[in-house]
C-alpha cells in the first residue's frame, strides 16, 4: 500500500465521508474536540512563528533603521517599489533570475527524477545503498567549498577540467569568466550538490509502488522500459506534481551564496539576480527596507505561481497539494 | 528482494543493468571525490596545502589540525550540544508536525482547505530575520535551546506530505480503533504513527539535517558562546575571509587551511552516518501493504 | 476558530513587540557588556585568565558577547533592533548600516568627552577624524599601522637574473617582464610569470593591487584634490594612465592569466610553487610566506623572500598607499547608556582598558604564560595552551591604542625573520612620510550611503573588463559617465559640500 505517491494522490480524492453537519457549536466541538486539540499546537506555531513576524513586511514601506525600530522608522510609501521597478537593473535582474529558474526546472528537476528511477532499477542492494549514500554527501558541503573546487577544476590554463574540455573540443574557453558559460556552470554545480539529496523524496515514493502491477505487466509481456513508462512514472506522478507545484513558489529564489561566489567582473551581466541584489541592498548598503520591498515582490509572484499551479493541476484532473 | 522475482534476463536488459551500475557508481565516485579531497587536506601539513592545489592523499601525514580542534573543549562541547539539540529537536518537530497533519488529513474537518492554504502561503512569504528575532526574544527564548527548535518546528512541506500520507491510510484501521473506544489522539499514537514509519523516517532525516545545518539560529539567538553548535565553528572557518577586514587588521590571519578542512570533516561525518541508519526504514515502505488486504 | 486563535496570538505578539523595557541602570556600573568579533576558530571562554586580569584592570565585571567575524554585520543589526543592547559595541567600519543607525541617534557622539580621559585623548587626531562621520566621533577608533603596502618578490629569481629590487613602477614592469621571459628559475622552460593578482572581492578603493598601483601613479587614494575640488581617483588622467599600465602587464602576459577569478585564499600558492614572482599586498604576507617556507625547507628558507615598500610613479614622486589607520571603533549605544553619568562610567572603563598595563594584556597576553620579555620584544611561549593563544587574538579586538601602540612588538623566531621584520618596520616608517591620504575619508555622503556599493561596482567591473579587453577605452569612459549619471555626480557635490563645511 503506502507510498508517498498514493498519499499525495489521496489529497484530492473525492470526499466520501459525510460533511460535518450544521449543528450547534457545542455538538460541533464535541465531534471534533480531539482533532482541534491535535491541531492546536501547530496552529499556535504558525500563528506565532510564521504569521507573527509578518507584520515586519511593513518595513518595505518605510525607511527602516534597526535602532529606531519598526514602528518609529519613517514612512515612505511605495518609494522603494518605484525605485526598484524603475531601476535600470530591473529587466536584467528579472531576465537572469527567470532563465536560471527555468534551467533548474527543465534540467535539474527532471534529472533528479531520472536518477531516482535509475537507482530504483539497480538490482544489487549493496550497490544501490552505497550509491544512495554517496550521492547525498555533496548536500553537506557548503557552497564555499563547492565554489572553491569549481575554481580549482576550471582554472584558466591549469584546471584539469579546463584542460580536458578544451583539449577535446580544441577550443580555449575560460569557463569562469565567459558569460555564456556562467549558467551552465551554475546548473552543473546545482545538479552536483542537490540531485542526490533531491532523490530521497522520489525514492521514498518509488519504494511503495504496487509490486503486483509489475507482475501483471510482465505477464502481459511488457519490456523493462515500458514498465517504467506505464507503471513506475504514473505511480509517482502525484509526487512529481506536488514537488513541481511547490517549486513554482520558489521560482524567483535562486539562492544567494552560490551565485555570489561564482560572480566576477567579467560575467556580472548574466550573474546578477534578485537574491544577490537583495544582499547588496540589504547587507552591503544596509537598506533593509529596499531589500524587503524586493522580497515582497518575489513573494507575491511566488504566491501567484504556487496557487496558480495548484489550480492548474486540479483543473487537469491531476493532484494538487490542497 | 522482491525485485528479483522479475526476469530481466534479456540481453538488452542485462546490458542496461551493466550500464546503469557503471554509471551510478561513477556518479557516486564523483560525489565522493571532493569529500576525499577535504579529508586528505585535513591530514596534510600547512606547507603542503599552500603548494598543492588538488590531491587525494597527503604526502606528509599530519594530525595537527585534528589535535587542535579535538583538544578544544569548546569544540567537543559544541559537538555534544549539536547532537543533543538535533535528537531532541527532531523528535519534537516530528511530533508537532504529525499532530497537526492528522486533523488536516480528515476530509470532513472544518476549515481544512483554508488552513492548508494559510500554511502553503508561509512557504513563500515570511516576515524576515528581524521580526522573527523579535518574536523569539519576546517569548523569552533567547539563550535557550528552544530557540533552535521551536521557530522551525513545523516545515510546511513536510507537513503537507505527511498529511497526504495519513489521508490514504486505510480508514478501517482507525475506525476499528475508535469502536474500541480510543479517541483520535490515541488512534494517532497507537495506530497511525506506527504505520507511518517510512514517511516519518524520511522527515526525521529532513528535520535532523535542518537542525544540524542551521547556522543562523544559534548565531542570532544564542549570545552565550558556551551554548553554541558546530555550525558556528564551521561557518567561521569556511566563509571566505574578507580581505578588506584582514587587511585593516594585521594581527588577524584566516584560520589555517588544515583546520578548515578538519572542521568540515568532523562537523559533517556524524550527520552523514545518519542516513544509512535510516535507509532500512525507507525500504519498508511496502510492509503495511499486508494490513490493507 | 483556528483563524480566530491565529489572529489573537498574533495580536499578543504585536503588543509584545511595541512594549519597551523601561528598567534603568545606576550610574556607577558594576558590569559593562561588550559585543566584539573574534577571528579565530574558537571564541574565548568566559573565565579565562586574560578575562580575569582585564576585569581587574577595568575595575568592573565584563560581560563580553563574542560574535564570529564572518557574521558580525547580521548580529550587529539584529542586536540594534532589539532592546538588550550592550554598553559597548565593536563596530567594524563606516558601512551604510552603521551610518544609518548613527545618524538616527543610536550612538553617543564622543568628541567633547574623549579629551577628558588621558588614555582616550588621541595622539592621532587625523585618524580620529578619518574615522568620524563628517567630523562627528561615534566611537573610540582602533588604531592600526598607518602603512602596510608592500611589494614581495622572489629573492632567488632576482639574484638569478642579476636584478635590483624595483624602486619605481617602471622597474616593476621590467622585473615582471624578466620574471616572465628570462627563465628566472633556470629550468629552461617558459613556465613563470611576474605578478600574482587575485580576484578581489571588494570594489574599488579596497586596497587591491590595482588600487595600490593607481595610487603610485598619482591618482590619489579613493579621492584626490584637483583644482580645489575633491574628485574620485578614477576621474583623473593619472588613473587612466595607471589602468593602461595594468592592462599592459596583463596583455604582455606578465600577470597570472586567471587574475579575474583567482581565489585570494590561494594567493601564496603560485609564489611558493615558483610560478609567479611578485605579490603586491601588505607586509605581513611576507611573514606568512616565510613561515610556510620554513616549514617545508628549514635550511634555506631565507633565500626566497624579498620585500620592498611603495614604488615611485612615472612622475618620479613617491605616492605611498597608506591604510585608513584604524579598523572600526568601539561605539557606545544610547539604549542602555542613557545618561551622561553612565556614559562617563563607561568611558572610564574604556580608559582603563587602554592603559599601558591593559595594552600589554590585550596585545600580548599574560607575561610568563603566553609571552616572555626579551628587552622590549615579546617572545611567544609555544607551549601556552591553544585556547589561551586564541584568546589573545580575540581580546586584541578590544584594544584601541589611540595614544600609540600599547603592547610589545613580537620577537621573531629566527634572526633572519627578525632582520626582515626590522626592515619592514623601517620601510613602513619611511613610506609613511610620503603617504597619499584620502582627503574625503571623514565624509559620508548621503547618496553614497544609499548607492555607493553599486556605484563602486560599475567602476571596478569596467576596470577589469578594460584590462581583459572586453571593453575599449571608450567603454571605460562610458562606465565613468554611467557612474556619474547614476548618482556619482551627487556624491561629488555632497562630498565637496561637506568638505567646505568642515574646514
Amino acid at each position: 500500500m503506502v507510498a508517498l505517491d498514493t498519499a499525495v494522490a489521496a489529497s484530492t480524492a473525492l470526499d466520501t465521508r459525510p460533511p460535518a453537519r450544521r449543528r450547534g457549536a457545542r455538538a460541533h466541538f464535541t465531534q471534533f474536540k480531539w482533532l482541534y486539540l491535535l491541531l492546536l499546537p501547530g496552529a499556535i506555531y504558525f500563528a506565532l512563528f510564521r504569521y507573527g513576524p509578518m507584520y515586519g513586511a511593513v518595513i518595505a514601506f518605510k525607511d527602516y533603521v534597526p535602532f529606531l525600530g519598526i514602528n518609529d522608522s519613517p514612512w515612505v510609501g511605495w518609494a522603494h517599489f518605484e525605485d526598484f521597478f524603475a531601476s535600470p537593473d530591473f529587466p536584467r535582474l528579472l531576465a537572469n533570475t527567470l532563465i536560471l529558474a527555468l534551467l533548474s526546472l527543465l534540467v535539474a528537476f527532471p534529472l533528479t527524477i531520472v536518477v531516482a528511477l535509475l537507482l530504483n532499477e539497480l538490482r544489487v542492494t549493496m550497490v544501490k545503498r552505497s550509491v544512495q549514500t554517496l550521492i547525498y554527501i555533496p548536500h553537506f558541503l557548503s557552497w564555499t567549498v563547492v565554489a572553491s573546487l569549481t575554481y580549482l577544476l576550471f582554472a584558466l590554463d591549469i584546471g584539469p577540467l579546463f584542460q580536458l574540455i578544451n583539449g577535446v573540443l580544441g577550443t580555449n574557453i575560460d569557463f569562469l569568466t565567459d558569460p555564456g558559460w556562467f549558467r551552465p556552470i551554475i546548473v552543473l554545480q546545482d545538479i552536483w550538490k542537490n540531485t542526490g539529496w533531491g532523490t530521497i523524496i522520489f525514492l521514498a515514493a518509488l519504494a511503495g509502488v504496487d509490486q503486483e502491477q509489475y507482475e501483471a505487466a510482465i505477464i502481459d509481456g511488457a519490456g523493462r522500459f515500458q514498465r517504467v513508462w506505464h507503471i513506475t512514472i504514473p505511480s509517482i506522478m502525484p509526487t512529481i506534481i506536488v514537488m513541481l507545484v511547490l517549486q513554482m513558489g520558489q521560482v524567483l529564489n535562486t539562492g544567494f551564496e552560490q551565485i555570489y561566489l561564482m560572480t566576477n567582473a567579467l560575467n556580472r551581466s548574466v550573474a546578477d539576480v534578485f537574491d544577490t541584489y537583495v544582499y547588496f541592498m540589504g547587507i552591503t548598503q544596509g537598506s533593509y527596507s529596499y531589500s524587503t520591498a524586493v522580497g515582497l515582490f518575489k513573494a507575491i509572484v511566488g504566491v501567484v505561481l504556487i496557487f496558480g499551479a495548484n489550480w492548474l493541476a486540479r483543473r487537469f484532473n491531476q493532484t494538487g497539494i490542497f | 528482494m522482491p525485485r528479483e522475482k522479475y526476469r530481466f534476463n534479456t540481453r538488452a536488459g542485462r546490458a542496461f543493468d551493466v550500464f546503469n551500475v557503471v554509471l551510478l557508481i561513477a556518479v557516486g565516485v564523483l560525489a565522493l571525490l571532493p569529500f576525499i579531497f577535504v579529508t586528505a587536506g585535513s591530514f596534510a601539513t600547512e606547507a603542503e596545502l599552500a603548494t598543492r592545489s588538488f590531491f587525494l592523499w597527503p604526502e606528509t601525514f599530519s594530525l595537527r589540525a585534528y589535535e587542535s580542534i579535538l583538544t578544544s573543549d569548546a569544540f567537543i562541547r559544541a559537538m555534544v550540544t549539536t547532537i543533543g539539540v538535533t535528537v531532541v529537536g527532531t523528535v519534537i518537530q516530528l511530533l508537532l508536525t504529525a499532530s497537526m497533519a492528522y486533523p488536516l488529513s480528515k476530509l470532513n474537518f472544518p476549515g481544512r482547505r483554508v488552513i492548508l492554504a494559510l500554511i502553503v502561503f508561509t512557504m513563500v512569504f515570511s516576515g524576515g530575520m528581524i521580526p522573527t528575532f523579535l518574536v523569539v526574544k519576546d517569548l523569552g527564548l533567547l539563550d535557550t535551546y528552544w530557540a533552535l527548535i521551536l521557530p522551525m518546528a513545523i516545515n510546511p512541506f513536510s507537513l503537507i506530505i505527511i498529511k497526504n500520507f495519513f489521508q490514504q491510510l486505510p480508514a478501517g484501521l482507525e475506525e476499528s480503533a475508535m469502536i474500541d473506544g480510543a479517541n483520535e489522539m490515541q488512534t494517532l499514537w497507537s495506530v497511525v504513527l506506527p504505520l507511518s514509519k517510512p514517511v516519518l523516517a524520511t522527515f526525521a532525516l529532513f528535520y535532523a539535517v535542518g537542525i544540524w545545518n542551521d547556522f543562523m539560529s544559534p548565531l542570532l539567538y544564542l549570545n552565550d558562546s558556551s551554548m553554541w553548535t558546530l555550525q558556528m565553528f564551521l561557518r567561521q572557518v569556511t566563509v571566505a575571509t574578507d580581505l578588506s577586514i584582514v587587511d585593516a587588521d594585521p594581527s588577524q590571519l584566516p584560520p589555517a587551511q588544515g583546520i578548515k578542512f578538519a572542521v568540515i570533516v568532523v562537523a559533517t561525518l556524524p550527520i552523514l552516518l545518519f542516513y544509512p541508519f535510516l535507509q532500512k526504514h525507507f525500504a519498508k515502505g511496502m510492509l503495511i501493504g499486508s494490513v490493507k488486504g | 476558530m483556528s483563524a480566530a486563535a491565529l489572529i489573537a496570538t498574533s495580536a499578543v505578539v504585536l503588543a509584545g513587540c511595541s512594549a519597551s523595557d523601561t528598567g534603568g541602570e545606576a550610574a556607577d556600573l558594576t558590569t559593562v557588556s561588550i559585543m566584539a568579533p573574534y577571528l579565530v576558530t574558537n571564541a574565548p571562554s568566559g573565565d579565562n585568565e586574560i578575562h580575569t586580569a582585564l576585569e581587574e584592570i577595568a575595575g568592573v565585571t565584563l560581560d563580553i558577547t563574542w560574535v564570529p567575524n564572518s557574521s558580525y554585520l547580521d548580529k550587529t543589526n539584529i542586536t540594534l533592533a532589539g532592546d538588550d543592547i550592550p554598553h559597548v559595541m565593536v563596530v567594524q567600519g563606516k558601512d551604510p548600516g552603521f551610518v544609518r543607525n548613527a545618524q538616527a541617534g543610536a550612538f553617543w557622539e564622543l568628541s567633547e568627552y574623549l579629551p577628558d580621559y588621558p588614555n582616550l585623548a588621541t595622539t592621532l587626531p587625523e585618524v580620529q577624524k578619518a574615522a568620524s562621520i563628517n567630523g562627528e566621533v561615534y566611537g573610540v577608533f582602533r588604531a592600526r599601522d598607518g602603512m602596510r603596502a608592500a611589494v614581495i618578490l622572489r629573492k632567488d629569481w632576482l639574484q638569478n637574473l642579476g636584478l635590483e629590487v624595483p624602486k619605481t613602477t617602471d622597474d616593476l614592469y621590467e622585473v615582471a617582464k624578466a620574471f616572465t621571459q628570462n627563465d628566472p628559475d633556470g629550468n629552461g622552460a617558459d613556465d613563470t610569470y611576474g605578478l600574482i593578482i587575485p580576484k578581489w572581492p571588494g570594489a574599488i578603493g579596497s586596497n587591491s593591487p590595482y588600487d595600490v598601483i593607481e595610487t603610485w601613479h598619482g591618482a590619489g587614494n579613493r579621492w584626490t584634490e584637483r583644482d580645489g575640488e575633491l574628485v574620485p581617483s578614477f576621474t583623473t588622467d593619472e588613473w587612466l594612465e595607471a589602468v593602461d599600465y595594468e592592462k599592459r602587464l596583463v596583455d604582455e602576459g606578465l600577470v597570472n592569466p586567471d587574475y579575474a577569478t583567482f581565489d585570494s585564499a590561494n594567493w601564496n600558492e603560485p609564489f611558493l610553487n615558483g610560478k609567479g614572482g611578485i605579490i603586491i599586498d601588505v607586509h605581513s604576507r611576507a611573514g606568512v610566506l616565510m613561515s610556510l617556507l620554513k616549514e617545508s625547507d628549514p635550511d634555506s628558507f631565507q633565500n626566497y623572500v624579498e620585500i620592498t615598500g611603495n614604488l615611485e610613479g612615472p612622475d618620479g614622486v613617491l605616492h605611498a598607499h597608506p591604510t585608513t589607520g584604524y579598523s572600526g571603533f568601539l561605539a557606545i549605544p544610547k539604549t542602555n547608556v542613557r545618561t551622561e553619568a553612565e556614559l562617563r562610567a563607561v568611558l572610564e572603563v574604556l580608559n582603563n582598558m587602554n592603559s599601558t598595563e591593559a595594552g600589554a594584556l590585550l596585545n600580548n597576553g599574560i607575561e610568563g604564560t603566553t609571552y616572555t620579555l626579551d628587552g622590549d620584544l615579546a617572545v611567544a611561549v609555544d607551549s601556552a595552551p591553544q585556547a589561551l593563544k586564541d584568546a589573545v587574538l580575540s581580546y586584541s579586538q578590544l584594544g584601541t591604542n589611540v595614544t600609540g601602540f600599547q603592547g610589545y612588538l613580537p620577537k621573531q623566531p629566527t634572526e633572519y625573520e627578525q632582520e626582515m621584520y626590522d626592515k619592514r618596520k623601517a620601510i613602513e616608517e619611511s613610506d609613511l612620510e610620503s603617504a597619499e591620504y584620502d582627503p574625503a575619508a571623514a565624509f559620508v555622503s548621503k547618496t553614497y550611503v544609499s548607492k555607493g556599493a553599486q556605484l563602486d561596482t560599475i567602476i571596478a567591473d569596467a576596470r577589469i573588463q578594460y584590462i581583459a579587453g572586453q571593453i575599449d577605452r571608450d567603454g571605460l569612459t562610458d562606465a565613468i559617465a554611467l557612474w556619474r549619471s547614476s548618482g556619482g555626480d551627487a556624491v561629488i557635490a555632497e562630498i565637496n559640500e561637506l568638505a567646505s563645511q568642515n574646514n
